[in-house]
């Protein structure tokens, strides 16, 4: 390839539209700001996995997601950030960034550690409340 | 602007700018870490410290409006507001008039010394002499009939012991104009003292104001009574019309106006000799760009495009000049009257349209109507 053929490479690949990527922080700030939540949520993220535990499942119930419109990037104060960033270090894991509402954050890390390879798809699509009781009766059934 | 001055925000003040909060992202803070590092040289060396991001409290500032750069352009950013505002500083102290403003307007002024004598017939049989400004307005005294009330309002403004008690009731007023203080200010704090800022600024712009129309009253004075009238009439119309030499007033533009003349009738002829009566027109130009003549009424011309109101006369070799002056006003008129009086020729069948009927070309605007 000449020089001029890589040069012009450059230019056609800079001048093609890049999709706009999902952005962990962008979706949890978002969040954030709609639910107005609070310091308070991270205690209840703590104690997660806690409540999921027992009878607090119910198998009937089926949620849908809920359809949620993102800005295209977002800027917080201060204690938004910090509550954005602390939720995005207390979770951590490849799910977050699909999260719809706060249910489906506390939801994120327990789904996460049953199953780490769901689908991109799948995880727009269903709530995860809906996914973690569907790979909650899998893991059930095979023992 | 105003979304943030009736929010319930905070703003620092500091060094004659506004900072509002912060707001983060990962890259946004990534920079501020770097911003606020210890040990960083200054980001314009050489010129005076103006911080871009403040650490206040533990929160963070970033500057964003130059207050004095919004007070001063605030008769551009909110031309609303800041007339709303002037218009209930001037009601609260009788200010509405401004017939001061439009005496003082240099294009009026041409139009009625400059170019009207040059139009009109001044002297009565053989007598040819300049004519001086007082001698104009006697003359437009004479011709146009006056109304009462412009008399009664002349002897008014000559007497401006009123006014120079209003100029020294509003230089006690006046207040002194004081930057916020430096430091936090909640929105409602610096909304109070934007809005004070900026009647400070309405009361000096007004006290200039009146300061040089109680030099033009001062003038008056030692002019006649009738003179004043005369001058208050115009200003206050804005139209005049003597020996079918006129102007008036745009509507749109403030302060700009038609000069016009009126060609009377005129019988132009056609090829074959036969003569065409054409009715009496305004030919006119504005004292705003473009400087063309152009017929005010409906009409219909071989130099005309269409048979519609406001149109440029078809001249080829006439060039526009670039401003508004007495003498470049009497040529467009005199070119824009001598082009529809004498360009057409019945030879050349020059122009958009011919007077006679051809069939040479679909003919689009019709002169039988004017055949004599």
């Amino acid at each position: 390839m000449t020089f001029l053929q890589h040069i012009r490479n450059e230019r056609a690949q800079q001048r093609k539209k890049k999709p706009l990527k999902r952005d962990v922080f962008n979706q949890i700030c978002s969040l954030v700001r709609e639910y107005d939540l609070k310091e308070n949520f991270l205690s209840v993220l703590d104690n997660v996995e806690v409540d999921l535990s027992g009878d607090n499942l119910k198998f009937t119930r089926v949620r849908l997601k809920t359809s949620m419109e993102n800005s295209l990037f977002s800027l917080a104060t201060k204690d938004e950030y910090s509550l954005t960033m602390s939720i995005i270090g207390k979770v951590d894991n490849a799910y977050l960034k699909f999260a719809n509402s706060p249910a489906e954050i506390l939801l994120c890390g327990p789904l996460y550690c049953l199953n780490p390879s769901l689908t991109n798809q799948k995880l727009m699509r269903y709530h995860f409340e809906t996914l973690f009781l569907h790979e909650y009766a899998k893991a059930n059934r095979e023992i | 602007m105003w979304q943030l001055l009736n929010s319930d925000m905070e703003f620092l003040v500091e060094s004659d700018f506004i900072y509002l909060p912060l707001l983060l992202d990962p890259e946004i803070e990534k920079e501020v870490q770097a911003l606020l590092r210890p040990g960083r040289p200054t980001e314009n060396p050489g010129h005076p410290v103006s911080k871009t991001i403040i650490t206040h409290q533990d929160k963070h500032f970033v500057k964003a409006l130059s207050i004095h750069s919004v007070l001063e352009n605030y008769e551009v950013i909110n031309a609303y507001d800041y007339k709303r505002r002037r218009k209930e500083f001037l009601r609260k102290y009788q200010l509405t008039r401004e017939v001061e403003g439009i005496l003082l307007d240099d294009t009026l002024k041409t139009i009625l010394f400059q170019v009207m004598p040059y139009f009109i017939r001044k002297n009565r049989g053989l007598q040819r002499n300049k004519l001086t400004d007082e001698e104009i307005l006697d003359l437009v005294g004479a011709t146009i009939d006056i109304p009462a009330k412009y008399y009664k309002e002349a002897k008014t403004f000559r007497n401006v012991e009123h006014l120079k008690a209003l100029l020294k009731g509003l230089e006690n007023q006046k207040p002194i104009f004081k930057p916020p203080v430096n430091g936090l200010l909640s929105a409602h704090q610096l909304r109070d003292w934007f809005h004070e800022a900026v009647h400070a600024k309405i009361l000096a712009h007004e006290h200039d104001r009146l300061t040089k129309a109680l030099q033009i009253r001062l003038q008056f004075r030692q002019a006649k009574p009738e003179h004043a009238a005369t001058l208050l009439y115009i200003a206050d119309t804005g139209s005049m019309e003597i020996d079918g030499f006129g102007f008036t007033r745009k509507i749109a533009y403030k302060g700009e106006y038609y000069v016009y003349k009126r060609i009377g009738e005129y019988v132009l002829k056609d090829y074959s000799a036969r003569g065409y009566l054409f009715p009496d027109c305004r030919v006119a130009v504005s004292t705003y760009t473009p400087y063309r003549p152009f017929v005010m009424e409906k009409y219909k011309h071989p130099f005309l495009l269409r048979h519609k109101s406001g149109q440029e006369i078809c001249m080829k070799h006439f060039v526009p000049p670039n401003e508004f002056t007495a003498e470049n006003a009497i040529r467009i008129l005199e070119e824009g009257l001598t082009a529809l009086r004498y360009g057409y020729d019945a030879r050349r069948r020059n122009g958009y349209h011919t007077l006679e009927r051809t069939w040479v070309y679909i003919p689009t605007i019709d002169f039988e109507d004017y055949r004599i």
